[in-house]
């Protein structure tokens, strides 16, 4: 039994505080007190099974004993007297002395006894003198023996039945003595007794059969004397003091033969009456060992004995022992047990939590985990670039929001698909393979390039397009990740930016020239003017006859003639003013400088421009921006008069070529052409055919080209429309 | 008619315009006065007279238009014709529109030029008379002491005697029946229908 205060009530964790452990202390007190408390109940119920199951054992030993007694002293109880009404025993007592008589008893009797199988049988006188022995033949023989002292002969003497166990004053041997009187059966004294037959029985088989008795059994005299006993040392020891008569009694009875004192038994009565039970309790030592017995007294009335049967109390105290034993043994299993449950629970409850804590871990990571994935959708979400990963086979991985709004398909739609993609631009498909192609072949480009593609609405969408390599987890390379942005409307914005650059360009060139124009129309209206009232004047002084007046007019006419072609000159003047600084100018640059300025007007009439200008020309001589003035009004008054003509026909034709020296440029359209009625006013002041027209351009255009010495000419096209055509010197080489 | 035919002015700051115009209109018979600037015509000419002003839209200092409105601001009788040059027509359509009897375009034919002229000179005569016959009322009304004048405004709308002695109480009706004799004589009319008529005409 493991003492339980020292289990300490708890192997991990913290320390309770100390009421509680008091409190456990007590607890367990209370468990181990109620525990034995039980244990106790139950050994001592088992003790008390074993009592009563011994006192049930120790009455079945004694019906057994008395019987077996009441057997070996009934046997012969009815000996003596046969033996006596025997004649040859009579005639031995009627004739004492004659010594044949008696030798006929003496050979009856030594019969009867040994048939009988009894110790010895012999026949006594009225004064006790023996007249015949079934021993008379042996050294020991009772013959002639007087046993008047005998309290067996004294009872019969009486006229009753004797008995008595006592030690024999002849052979010294112990044994029970069974008298019975012998009585006149004839003649006036006819019941009186004549003699007494005396059967001696030994009883050592007896006692040698309790000698295997497991326990003691001892049979004591009415004095207390014990005179059969298995345990030879407790022979003729007293269960209690003896008074003196009795012991003079004993002495003189010669009971027990020369012994003259007993020793009391050596017991010690613990309990005179175990609880419930027969009999008591008795410590002795036996064979050097001490025990304890429970006795039980039969008292043999007739007799005048009383028998002791004993059990051993140790079986008792060992079913007690052993109860105790099982119980502290189950105490302990329970304990044990218990024990290991709490260890159990504790670490259950220890698992428990460790996987309350697991989870509350994984809970919080899931958490982390959760809000990093929502942080990066909404991060995907609000991305204005999109975002287009591809595995290695081309096969489109994953697209974000961005890229979806920017191609107008689902992600549903994307994911899984090879190229050709659909959002690539029809007209750009070549491109498109040709940047897959370098991204598979793993050279992508790093500084991104430009992509078209078409949304799925029709719209087109300009976008810039960085690729680098996706490398996953392991470090594998997996595909390719592609930031889009989208960069429509930047190009738009700078498509027209350069278009109102060039239409600013254009307008202030056109407003430089509509400004010099205007002043030199001014300019002349006013001689116009004057000329037209003075002619006017003259013609109405010539009706008068007022020849002074007349003369005066026309004077005065010839005059404003001459300032207005004064004015003429001045434009001239102007323009070969401009043609001072002359250089070498590229013909393909001055009609790609020229086209530049119209880009905007050509979108908005939609008409386009073919141009045909071999890039080996020699350069040609003059003032870069008049010639480019030039052309840009041929161009523009080409793209007017196309006008009515239908949109697949807007075509204006620009080709240049060397001819017998000299450059040649044709500028030709599909307009309505040029009435031939008209042909001679194209190239005069102030014609125009166009509603806003100052009529002015294509006399300057002339004017600027033959300050360049060259010349300007058109003809009307075959299938419809104008043919300009520009003559220019070359460059000398 | 002769007073305004008398009054012609050219305003032109280029010379050759001017001259020829002079000599154009000399030639038909108009007298001419020509000015090289708005502000020497403003300067010079009685601005007071009916008569025609050819003003040319551009020139140098104060513009036709701005001569224009110097005259109407003195509330000149004058009807102006403007000459205007390439480009200047929505000017003078302006101009037009605030009460310039017409405009030129240089260079005009001589048919056109003198046509305008004339009608604007008729014009001139028919203002002329106008202003004549309102000086002549005006002249007229202001003989009338101011009660008269309230009577006679009373009057010209038709109230009786009455109803005016009450308007212009503390007045009485004899009073009133004098003012309306005073005021038919001084204005040499007959009953208050002629006497709304002269108001209105003459704007008094």
């Amino acid at each position: 039994m493991p003492p339980l205060s020292t289990v300490p009530p708890a192997t991990s964790g913290p320390q309770p505080p100390p009421r509680r452990r008091f409190r456990t202390a007590a607890a367990w007190a209370a468990a181990l007190a109620f525990a034995l408390l039980l244990i106790g109940l139950a050994a001592q119920w088992a003790a008390t099974r074993e009592a009563n199951f011994q006192a049930d054992s120790i009455r079945r030993a004694m019906e057994v004993h008395v019987l077996g007694l009441r057997n070996s002293a009934g046997k012969y109880s009815y000996l003596p007297f046969t033996a006596g009404v025997h004649p040859a025993v009579r005639a031995a007592l009627a004739h004492p002395g004659d010594a044949a008589v008696k030798q006929r008893a003496n050979l009856y009797i030594e019969e009867v006894n040994r048939q009988a199988g009894s110790d010895a049988l012999y026949v006594s006188d009225l004064q006790g003198l023996t007249l015949a022995a079934s021993n008379w033949a042996t050294p020991q023989s009772f013959v002639g023996e007087s046993y008047a002292n005998r309290p067996y002969f004294i009872d019969a003497r009486a006229g009753r039945g004797g008995m008595f166990y006592g030690v024999g004053q002849t052979t010294g041997e112990p044994g029970l003595f069974i008298s019975a009187p012998i009585r006149a059966d004839e003649g006036a004294v006819r019941g009186a007794v004549l003699g007494v037959v005396t059967v001696k029985v030994s009883l050592r088989q007896l006692q040698e059969a309790w000698t295997f008795s497991r326990d003691p059994i001892l049979l004591a005299d009415a004095r207390g004397v014990v005179f059969l006993s298995s345990v030879p040392e407790w022979l003729y020891a007293t269960r209690r003091p003896l008074a003196p008569a009795e012991l003079e009694r004993v002495r003189h009875d010669q009971q027990y033969g020369a012994r003259a004192d007993f020793r009391a038994l050596p017991w010690k009565v613990e309990r005179e009456q175990a609880q419930g039970l027969p009999g008591y309790l008795l410590r002795t030592s036996l064979g050097g060992q001490q025990r304890r017995f429970l006795a039980v007294d039969e008292p043999l009335p007739d007799l005048g004995w009383t028998l002791t049967v004993m059990a051993d109390h140790a079986e008792v105290t060992r079913a007690r022992e052993r109860t105790w034993m099982l119980g502290l043994l189950l105490a302990g299993v329970l304990l044990l047990g218990g024990l290991y449950w709490q260890l159990r629970e504790r670490r259950f409850a220890e698992q428990r939590d460790a996987r309350r804590d697991l989870e509350l871990r994984v809970r919080e990571r899931t958490h982390a985990l959760d809000e990093a994935h929502a942080f990066r959708k909404a991060m995907e979400d609000s991305l204005l670039v999109g975002m287009r990963a591809r595995d290695r086979q081309g096969r489109i991985t994953y697209v974000n929001p961005a890229f979806c709004d920017m191609t107008g398909y689902g992600a549903g739609e994307l994911l899984g698909k090879l190229p050709p993609y659909p959002y690539w631009h029809p007209d750009d498909v070549p491109r498109h393979w040709h940047h897959y192609d370098a991204m598979m072949s793993g050279q992508p480009a790093r500084s991104g390039f430009e992509s078209r593609l078409r949304h799925r609405d029709g719209r087109e969408v300009i976008t810039m397009v960085y690729t680098a390599p996706l490398i996953d987890a392991d470090g594998a390379h997996s595909g390719w990740m592609s930031s889009v942005v989208d960069i429509t409307e930047q190009k738009r914005a700078e498509l027209r930016q350069r278009q109102n650059d060039e239409q600013l360009q254009h307008a202030q060139r056109l407003a430089s020239l509509g400004e010099m124009a205007s002043t030199l129309a001014h300019e002349l209206n006013q001689p116009l003017m004057a000329l037209s009232n003075y002619a006017s004047a003259a013609k109405a002084f010539a009706e008068q006859g007022n020849r002074q007046l007349l003369v005066d007019s026309l004077d005065e006419t010839m005059a404003q003639a001459q300032r207005s072609a004064e004015i003429v000159r001045r434009i001239r003047g102007f323009v070969r003013q401009r043609t001072v600084g002359t250089e070498d100018c590229a013909v393909s640059a001055l009609v790609t400088n020229a086209l530049a300025l119209l880009q905007g007007e050509m979108r908005q009439r939609q008409a386009r421009a073919e141009v045909r200008v071999p890039a080996a020309l020699p350069p040609v001589r003059g003032d870069r921006v008049l010639l480019e003035q030039v052309l840009l009004n041929l161009v523009s008054n080409s793209l007017q008069a196309m006008q009515a003509t239908p949109v697949e026909q807007r075509v204006v034709e620009i080709e240049a070529e060397l001819l017998a020296g000299r450059m040649q440029i044709r500028v030709a359209d599909r307009g309505p052409g040029i009435d031939d009625a008209l042909a001679e006013q194209v190239f005069a002041p102030f014609f125009t055919t166009k509603a806003g027209g100052l009529g002015l351009g294509l006399n300057i255009c002339r004017t600027i080209v033959e300050a360049h010495r060259g010349r300007l000419g058109f003809a009307s096209r075959a299938g419809g429309g104008t043919l300009f055509t520009l003559e220019l010197e070359i460059s000398p080489p | 008619m002769n007073a305004p035919a008398n009054n012609l002015c050219v305003v032109d700051d280029d010379e050759a315009v001017r001259r020829s115009l002079g000599l154009l209109l000399l030639s038909r018979g108009y007298a001419v006065q020509t000015f090289a600037s708005g502000e020497a015509f403003l300067a010079g000419a009685d601005l007071q007279r009916a008569g025609c002003a050819i003003l040319d839209l551009r020139m140098e200092g104060a513009s036709g238009l701005q001569v224009f409105d110097a005259l109407r601001a003195q509330d000149s009788p004058l009807v102006v014709i403007f000459l205007s040059g390439h480009g200047d027509i929505p000017m003078a359509v302006e101009a037009v529109q605030n009460g310039a009897f017409g405009w030129l375009e240089k260079p005009c034919n001589d048919e056109r030029l003198l046509d305008t002229i004339a009608r604007a000179l008729e014009r001139a005569g028919e203002i002329a008379v106008r202003r004549q016959a309102r000086q002549a009322a005006q002249a007229l009304w202001d003989k009338l002491t101011p009660r008269e004048m309230q009577v006679a405004r009373l009057v010209a709308e038709g109230k009786p005697n009455k109803q005016i002695a009450q308007e212009l109480a503390p007045l009485e009706q004899r009073t009133v029946e004098t003012h309306r004799a005073h005021v038919f004589a001084k204005l040499g009319l007959a009953n208050s229908h002629q006497l709304d008529r002269f108001l209105r005409e003459h704007a008094l």
